[in-house]
């Protein structure tokens, strides 16, 4: 697997097709486990996707003391397995950004594994699949590449240059699982 | 034939013990593609797989659109026929319910004469049901009263059109070229919510530096991303493309030749936009003067440029004025059949655009055809096997028909795919319709609030338990494919129609055992007419990613961009309007001071009896809301959260406030997939337009008070 995940906030429109297609990956449970969140909503309509970063060295794999949660040959951060994980909650408090959720009718963990059984084949994960703007893209890392030197390039064109409009100011992030 | 179709080279999850059906999606015009996933040893229906291969919408899907496979196998589904017995639905067989049915119809028909029936249709169906609609209407029932719930949606765009081209195709261009273009003219259309996936297009453009000008009252997630956005009042889209207009003429932005060649109308179109300057157009729409310069020249300094709107100008009482007026800026500077260019509206319902050309309509036949023209009458009688003179005259308006019941012309309707009960506008004086008929037939797989009106209720089949063709809204005629057989004691609707028409002695004329039977017989109605698919068959639609409409014959290519050459209208040319200002059907008054607008949420489609039922979607969005500026709520002192009451002349409801800055400071929104009591189209205007006979949803006046 060289693809890596990529997010664009500014391009969420907030439809949550992410989340209703996170629950729909066979290994998840029919539960969501990524976020779409208003920046704020009383000043304007901005949303954005947030996932598992996939840390390369997650703060919750090295709390969990179990060491329920694996990481794969890629680079994956699984969800905890179902026979280590201990209940415990210390992954959902050791994450900085917040993305391990907590099943208290199962007293287990769960999170984002980037779709292992489609990724693992290539295939995008559901998020990215759906994603009707693009904000969550499943793609190279020479396209992720080219992509982040775009707004050099769009400044070339002339007449095609971005408007003060353009909330270009939010660098395009990346994240996932690159190794080569 | 395979029933999962895919490109070489393209990957999907296939899970052990699953097939793949190829089909594409139950809710609004963009029809994603999709993979329905189904277990190969029980036949149930697992989930959904992405169609990355399909080439409008690339696998991308909203939420309504992944949830869309859980209706089929969901509790609420009507299970078998019910009879209303003193007031309660008891179940029934079909035998029964399609007796009582066939006694109450003749008797009814007997007693007050043919008309005394109607039909109300829908077009969240296949294009062979639609043409069964109008065919069963006309032929089993006899009856002239059918109209169908595209009157609340898309007869303006279709008004329009007409009038200008000469033809009502809902996109000049295919949507895959739309990446290509330089820039959007978006209005009334909050895209990126009610038809999310087209958004990815807007994107690839702006990529390439497009500029998009959003005409919205608020500023919605796509009107965020515009480069202008021109947040007018509601109802004054007529005055602000009328300033466009002006605009574009004044500063020197009309390609001349082709206004010369392909138009009428000019200088009539000049004169009446003279009035239309900057500072007479921001006063009367509210926006600010420098946006409407500034949108005009971007605009008119675009080499292609496609201009789309959707519902927000099309219902109200001048939609078809609005459509024309924004129709004419595309033709004044050029762009319809050209490459990349040209002028669409956001098709609402999943077969919009097929499901008002074959008949559904009180005054079309098939293909466009005219009822008041005797040749088409002529044609379709042959095809249908009737006489010419048995052919019923044209009938009346959706809305329109709720005035033949309250003055007792109609005693019974039977409603098809549609839930008039939330979605007519004033909806009361539905309501109040529905229990004044002497018998009222629901077709529907869930029980809608129209259905509970019925005295019986036929469940039908949802749309993965059947196959069949619709179109698109770029005018792409695409295939359904059967997932599954029929669950409980469901039938397909045209299966209905057959039982009906036997029971009524016109079983000869609905003889099929399949939709494809249908298919066939349809593309015999529809060849010669305006809209024509007697070049279209399943095979090439699997072949050729779909076709385009018109498309006379097998070895025709089909027509994904329309009017290369020519207009539609009798000399060819399109037909500029020249349009004076009016105001809505109701302003603003000293007691009602605002304007009330209602729109959709992306988590719910239409009348929400599918979407309401998906537990997904209702956690997102589970009841209406007022939305309002903080500048207006802080004049009524409310907070956000509040409960307040909301009125129009008509009714009021009871709503919770929700603040934001992203809107106009004077107008309410309301989103209107709710029924009873949440339904604010017991508040909208039925003020309708005098040619489409849309109603005005989107602006009345309104009051708010504090609970």
């Amino acid at each position: 697997m060289n693809k890596i995940m990529y997010l664009e906030f500014e391009r969420c429109i907030g439809c949550r097709a992410c989340q209703a297609a996170c629950r729909e990956c066979g290994d998840h449970d029919a539960k969501e486990r990524n976020f779409v969140e208003h920046v704020d909503f009383m000043e304007s309509r901005q949303t954005f996707p947030m996932m598992c970063m996939q840390c390369k060295d997650p703060a919750c794999a090295r709390v969990c003391p179990a060491n329920a949660i694996q990481i794969t040959e890629e680079g994956v951060v699984l969800s905890a397995s179902d026979e280590k994980c201990i209940g415990c909650r210390n992954c959902t408090f050791g994450c900085p950004f917040g993305i391990p959720k907590f099943d208290f009718e199962e007293n287990k963990m769960y999170k984002c594994d980037m779709c292992y059984d489609r990724s693992k084949h290539d295939i995008a994960p559901m998020c990215a699949s759906v994603c009707p703007s693009d904000a969550i893209r499943f793609i190279d890392f020479d396209e992720m590449q080219s992509l982040r030197r775009r707004r050099t390039q769009m400044n070339l064109v002339e007449g095609k240059k971005p408007t003060e409009q353009d909330k270009w100011k939010y660098v395009p992030e990346f994240f996932g699982v690159y190794s080569d | 034939m395979s029933e999962f179709i895919s490109k070489p080279g393209v990957k999907n999850l296939q899970r052990d013990g699953e097939k793949l059906i190829t089909t594409h999606c139950s809710y609004c015009g963009m029809q994603c593609g999709m993979h329905i996933r189904v277990s190969e040893r029980t036949g149930e229906i697992k989930g959904v797989e992405p169609r990355y291969d399909w080439p409008v919408t690339l696998g991308k899907l909203c939420p309504k659109g992944v949830t869309a496979y859980q209706q089929i196998d969901h509790p609420d589904r009507i299970k078998r026929p019910l009879i209303k017995k003193n007031g309660e639905f008891i179940e029934s067989s079909w035998d029964e319910a399609l007796s009582l049915i066939e006694r109450k119809f003749t008797e009814l028909q007997e007693k007050h004469g043919k008309d005394s029936l109607s039909v109300f249709g829908g077009v969240s169906m296949t294009n062979e049901k639609c043409y069964l609609v109008g065919k069963y209407a006309r032929v089993a029932l006899g009856t002239r009263f059918i109209d169908y719930n595209g009157r609340f949606c898309m007869s303006s765009a279709a008004g329009g059109f007409n009038q200008t081209f000469g033809l009502d195709r809902g996109s000049t261009l295919p949507w895959t070229e739309l990446e290509h273009s330089d820039c959007f003219l978006i209005a009334g259309s909050n895209t990126a919510e009610c038809h999310p996936t087209s958004i990815q297009m807007f994107w690839k453009a702006r990529d390439k530096g497009a500029k998009m000008i959003v005409v919205d009252p608020r500023e919605t997630p796509t009107a965020r991303i515009a480069d202008v956005h021109l947040d007018l009042k509601p109802g004054t889209d007529s005055a602000l493309a009328n300033g466009l207009l002006h605009l574009i003429i004044k500063e020197g932005y009309v390609d001349q030749e082709y206004v010369d060649e392909r138009c009428n109308n000019y200088e009539e179109l000049k004169a009446s936009v003279e009035a239309f300057t900057p500072d007479h157009t921001a006063s009367l729409t509210g926006v600010d003067k420098e946006k409407i310069i500034k949108a005009a020249h971007i605009f008119g300094q675009s080499p292609r440029s496609v201009v789309m709107f959707a519902r927000g100008v099309e219902q109200q009482s001048k939609g078809v004025d609005n459509v024309t007026l924004y129709s004419a800026l595309a033709l004044l500077r050029g762009q319809i059949g050209k490459f990349a260019s040209g002028v669409a509206t956001f098709t609402g319902q999943g077969n919009g655009q097929g499901g008002r050309e074959h008949g559904q309509k009180s005054d079309l036949l098939p293909g466009y055809r005219k009822l008041t023209d005797p040749e088409a009458v002529k044609y379709i009688s042959k095809v249908w096997g009737i006489e010419p003179e048995e052919m019923p005259k044209p009938g009346v308006s959706a809305y329109e028909m709720f005035d033949e019941i309250h003055n007792g012309t109609i005693k019974a309707m039977h409603v098809i795919c549609s839930n008039p009960a939330v979605s007519s506008p004033n909806v009361e004086y539905a309501w109040e319709a529905f229990k004044k008929l002497d018998f009222l037939v629901v077709n529907d797989f869930f029980l809608s609030e129209t259905a509970e009106f019925a005295d019986v209720v036929l469940p039908t089949t949802t749309w993965a338990e059947d196959e069949g063709t619709t179109t698109n809204l770029e005018g792409r005629v695409i295939r359904i494919r059967k997932a599954i057989e029929p669950l409980h004691e469901s039938k397909p609707d045209w299966e209905i129609f057959g039982e009906i028409a036997k029971r009524l002695g016109k079983g000869k004329h609905f003889n099929y055992k399949n939709p494809r039977e249908i298919f066939e017989e349809f593309r015999i109605a529809t060849k010669g007419g305006k809209a024509d698919y007697s070049g279209i068959t399943y095979e090439r639609i699997d072949k050729e990613d779909g076709v385009f409409w018109p498309c006379p014959s097998e070895d025709h290519p089909g027509t994904p961009t329309i009017f290369k050459d020519k207009f539609s209208t009798p000399d060819g040319k399109a037909n500029l309007p020249a349009v004076a200002w009016k105001e809505p059907g109701e302003i603003p008054t000293k007691e009602f001071p605002l304007r009330l607008t209602t729109g959709r949420v992306v988590y719910h489609y239409l009348s929400g009896n599918q979407t309401r039922r998906i537990d997904f979607l209702m956690e997102q969005c589970p009841v209406p809301y007022a939305e309002m500026h903080p500048e207006l709520a802080s004049q009524y002192n409310m907070r956000d959260g509040e409960m307040i009451k909301l009125s129009t002349p008509r009714s009021s409801m009871e709503l919770e406030v929700k603040l934001t800055k992203a809107t106009r400071n004077d107008i309410v929104f309301v989103p209107y997939h709710w029924g009873k009591e949440l339904s604010v189209n017991k508040l909208t205007n039925p003020s309708l337009d005098p040619i489409s006979r849309m109603p005005e949803f989107k602006v009345c006046s309104a009051k708010i008070e504090k609970l």
